[in-house]
């Protein structure tokens, strides 16, 4: 396809910009809705003929969102969270994995078995003893609490992520930095860890949205309004019977998307087409 | 650098919040420490959550001894979060919630019996019709008091005024509203090219419907021997053969709206696409606050049958079985819910209050935004049979809900749908009477 | 590494068997019922409610269609995003809104846009459906917004699997005068086997575990025509308490998934050799 020139080329440059305009307005589009959301007064969001563009423009939803709920302390707390539980998560993840794709043992199977197994168990009949568990702990309430219910639920698909990228870094590297008299452990740290870097950068991007995300447990742990996060203050413009404040929530909710975004966006400028890279190797 | 210093005020936080927090686990009983209460308030509108919090810092401010904890829960999730909060025993002290989530949480065994905790002024001030709606068998057979209710909910029509106008119907009255045969004919008048009478979002249809059948006396649900069966008779089949017919019959119903959640149609409502829309009083709030320039709107009574009666749902407070402070809690109650207090609560959330001092206060008795019609109908509200019915909550879902929606569209008749609520229904019930 | 396991086994094991455990009983999620054990008469009676069955066509309805549509969309677009085009950083930042934004968020979202009257996609479309209270496109509907929801994280898999393709294998496939058709059926699909395999088995599962999104946007509705089997499960165990038929109708699931998936992994297996 590269190489030929002439019109088909054009034709197919077209054609392939054209299919990418079309995946990325499907994808993005809500974006730009909840931006407009954002902007519209209640009056125009009860219009039966939405615009894109606002015609009475207006900040009060972001002011409504700020001012009623604490978005910043939120936002904070969610940002420690996902942080924490984002490099905890890789830090467990990235020896078991290297053993997980090196070593062909008993464990190692049992651990895939496990991968697979904790995925298929819907998280909601869990959730009740897992709370008895974290009450007796005195975990419940607590941002570390969080913490350590985010890296359970993250660390099997890191594990099996993680585990990709090491099985594409050929053994051969390493043996022969074995054979130039390194140990085991130096041949990981100075062959292995760099070409792994994109990898953990995935992984920890995986894991730091996932817990960014996350709703569910963190509505049942936390109960004081000062170790709240920010998905459960989202919740706080609805209201019964589905009526919800439109403006104040699409506010809160570009705030608590944006994050995210920028996050990756550093990433993936950071590694170029590195994040992607990495091998999956299944 | 910016970064880092950000990482590191965030990590400190961290910390801060999980020692704090780990202190205020147990509270000690020892006297010169106040005693700590964690209030779960749903309030979601902007003048409702700001009363709420007003009110709590009042109240802390006046007992230093007695300190409450504001913490903002949703109506969208509070039931699963207190599902799993009351199991690992860590549920709030005091708890908001309404009328139908507490027959369940009651029988559960969850919450406290109040019965003889409430002080006589707050017994006096709410009617017993309003007690009625939290008073609930606890699990153990002995009936128990398991909330105050604060705020009802009662269904009027919110009307367009100018097409009400414009039909020459007679305009209703609270002492002399329509019967239902002259609210069908009224919606026939006003349904003109491209305009219909009147709306019904079903979205959810069946708290609507079964609070309004109560106006032919339709309960739905019978007792005998102790063991609880439905009952779809003459009575029942009123108000649903007649929203049907609107539907169906009269084509005088936006069959648009039909699928569509209480609030959805309003769009429509404001370009006058239909005329009056059936809904709970609080949905008053968001015409004023979304209703364009010039559009001008009255509230009327809902529809009478052989009385005016209709089912009362009411929000409420609730004392947690496993709070360490259960006189504190009560305390906080009763000021949070006296009458000066329930009068900034139902403005708030623009509903009833249940304190009839309150209901007498001007600003809910003024003819602005339809406030004295919507309290007017609080004496007509009357405990509906269907929130004492233990399994009620799965029956609404999983039979009266997809059953009513198919026979409001007409996929199904009157006697198929009578027979799945009857039929379907007692099968479900009798899970809950083993 | 050991210490480590500890509190996985503390935190995700331990609560999976406890739910097991749960499902031979016939718990409530009360404080006033004596639990006792009830052997399989969870299970008979799962074996005898036609609402599960229905629920359980729903689900398997749901979980393979938005599987393979996920596929098939996020392989073009992962295509795409391979080809050397202008913007492409762009696009891939643009590409993982879906991802980025929260669970509670996506639910208000699409029913802002599928909104009968003042929803977009009405207004794009110069339609008047009622999209998700309609009973023969509420679950198309719903299926378009699981795509959306997945797309990302199946598309970044299948773009890292795809720069994995040595590009030898397509010079050398361009030498021998394969058209761009060929060499995608003939070098790359094969080289993706693997990830593709992988991939869509975890689209599946967590497909056919999807419940927060039927949850928000139609309880279930209309007329049950959208209740997944985890809201199925999530209605039973927290709405109705009843918490060990809940546990059994998890433990159920569990086991088609598995099966499923066994199979599917064996076949792969066997045709890879």
């Amino acid at each position: 396809m590269r190489r030929r020139v002439g019109p088909t080329k054009i034709v197919v440059q077209v054609l392939q910009y054209l299919a990418l305009l079309a995946f990325i307005a499907f994808l993005a589009f809500p974006l730009l809705w909840l931006l407009s959301t954002a902007l519209k007064t209640p009056r125009e969001l009860a219009l039966t003929d939405p615009t894109w563009i606002p015609r009475l423009p207006t900040l009060a939803n972001f002011r409504d969102a700020f001012g009623e709920q604490d978005l910043v302390g939120a936002a904070a707390r969610s940002l420690v969270v996902a942080l924490f539980s984002s490099f905890i998560t890789v830090l467990i993840s990235l020896p078991a994995s290297y053993a997980m794709a090196r070593y062909r043992s008993l464990v190692n199977r049992i651990a895939i078995g496990w991968v697979l197994v904790s995925q298929v168990f819907p998280f909601i009949l869990i959730i009740i003893p897992l709370f008895m568990i974290l009450r007796d702990l005195d975990l419940v309430n607590t941002l570390p609490g969080l913490v350590v219910v985010h890296v359970t639920f993250t660390l099997p698909f890191a594990l099996w992520m993680l585990q990709g990228y090491v099985r594409a870094v050929p053994p051969e590297l390493e043996e022969a930095a074995a054979v130039d008299g390194a140990s085991r452990l130096r041949s990981i740290v100075s062959v292995v860890a760099p070409l792994l870097a994109p990898g953990v950068v995935a992984t920890l991007l995986f894991a730091f949205i996932s817990s960014w995300n996350e709703f569910m447990f963190a509505l049942v742990i936390l109960q004081d309004p000062d170790v709240m996060t920010l998905p459960l203050t989202l919740v706080r413009f609805t209201g019964p019977e589905g009526v919800a404040r439109l403006g104040p929530l699409a506010a809160a909710s570009l705030m608590a998307t944006i994050p995210s975004l920028i996050f990756f966006a550093i990433i993936q400028r950071r590694l170029k087409s590195g994040l992607m890279a990495g091998a999956v190797k299944g | 650098m910016r970064i880092k210093s950000a990482l590191a005020a965030a990590t400190v936080v961290a910390l801060a919040a999980a020692c704090g927090s780990g202190g205020g686990g147990e509270s000690s009983s020892s006297s010169n420490e106040p005693v700590k209460i964690n209030f779960l308030s749903l309030a979601w509108q902007q003048e409702s959550v700001a009363a709420n919090k007003q009110l709590v810092d009042e109240w802390n401010k006046a007992n230093p001894n007695i300190q409450v904890t504001y913490v903002q829960g949703s109506w969208d999730n509070v039931n699963d979060q207190l599902v799993t909060q009351f199991a690992g025993g860590t549920a709030p002290d005091v708890i908001h919630n309404d009328s139908p989530a507490l027959s369940g949480f009651a029988s559960d065994g969850y919450l406290l019996d109040l019965g003889d905790k409430l002080p006589a002024e707050l017994k006096s001030d709410i009617p017993q019709a309003a007690w009625d709606t939290v008073t609930f068998d606890g699990g153990k057979g002995e009936q128990g008091v398991y909330g105050v209710p604060f705020l009802q909910e009662s269904q009027v029509i919110i009307a367009n005024k100018k097409l009400l106008d414009a039909s020459g119907v007679r305009v209703p009255t609270s002492d002399n509203p329509w019967t239902w045969d002259e609210f069908s004919e009224a919606a026939k008048k006003m349904t003109k090219s491209g305009a219909y009478g009147v709306a019904w979002p079903m979205k959810s249809p069946v708290n609507k419907t079964l609070n309004l059948a109560l106006s032919f006396g339709g309960t739905f649900f019978q007792s005998a021997g102790g063991k609880t069966t439905v009952k779809v008779g003459p009575e029942e089949r009123e108000v649903l053969q007649r929203i049907h017919d609107q539907l169906n019959k009269d084509k005088s119903a936006d069959p648009g709206a039909l699928g569509q959640g209480t609030a959805d149609p309003l769009p429509s409502f404001y370009e006058g696409k239909f005329a009056m829309l059936p809904a709970g009083v609080f949905l008053r709030q968001q015409v004023v606050e979304q209703a364009p320039e010039g559009f001008e709107w009255v509230t009327l009574p809902a529809p009478k049958g052989t009385s005016a009666q209709q089912g009362a749902v009411s929000q409420t407070l609730s004392i947690a079985q496993d709070s360490e402070h259960p006189d504190e809690a009560m305390k906080f109650i009763s000021f949070f819910l006296n009458s000066t207090n329930q009068v900034k609560l139902a403005k708030g959330d623009w509903l009833l209050p249940t304190s009839q001092k309150a209901a007498a206060d001007p600003a809910l008795t003024t003819k602005e935004n339809g406030w004295d019609v919507a309290t007017a109908s609080a004496k007509n509200l009357v405990v509906a049979p269907f929130l004492k019915v233990n399994g009620f909550d799965e029956w609404r879902t999983k039979i009266a809900t997809p059953a009513l929606q198919e026979y409001f569209a007409n996929k199904i008749t009157i006697d198929e749908v009578s027979a799945k609520l009857v039929e379907d229904g007692n099968k479900v019930l009798e899970r809950y009477q083993r | 590494m050991l210490p480590a396991l500890v509190p996985v086994l503390l935190f995700s094991v331990g609560p999976l068997l406890y739910g097991i455990g749960l499902a031979f009983t016939d718990a409530r999620n009360t404080r006033v019922h004596e639990t006792s054990f009830v052997g399989l008469e969870n299970f008979v009676e799962l074996l005898g409610a036609e609402d599960f069955w229905s629920s359980f066509k729903i689900g398997l309805i749901w979980a393979f269609s938005v599987t393979a549509l996920q596929f098939l969309a996020a392989l073009g677009l992962a295509l795409l995003l391979n080809e050397k085009l202008m913007f492409s950083g762009v696009a891939r930042v643009l590409a993982v809104v879906p991802w980025a934004m929260p669970p509670v968020v996506i639910g208000l979202m699409w029913k802002l846009v599928y909104h009968p009257d003042a929803g977009i996609l009405n207004d794009i479309l110069n339609t008047d459906v009622n999209w998700l209270a309609d009973f023969s496109l509420a679950l198309p509907a719903i299926i378009v917004v699981g795509v959306w929801t997945g797309m990302p994280q199946t598309t970044v898999v299948l773009l890292a699997g795809l720069q994995n393709v040595p590009r030898e294998l397509h010079e050398a496939g361009e030498m021998d005068g394969a058209g761009p058709w060929r060499r995608f059926w003939n070098i790359t699909l094969p080289q993706l086997r693997p990830v593709i395999v992988a991939i869509t088995s975890l689209d599946f599962v967590w497909n056919i575990n999807q419940f927060g999104l039927v949850y928000v946007l139609t309880q279930g509705g209309p007329g049950g025509q959208t209740r997944l089997p985890m809201l199925f499960a999530y209605e039973e165990a927290f709405r109705y308490r009843m918490a060990g038929y809940a546990s059994m109708l998890g433990l159920a699931m569990a086991i088609v998934v598995l099966a499923v998936l066994g199979l599917y992994l064996w076949r792969q297996m066997r045709e890879a050799k």
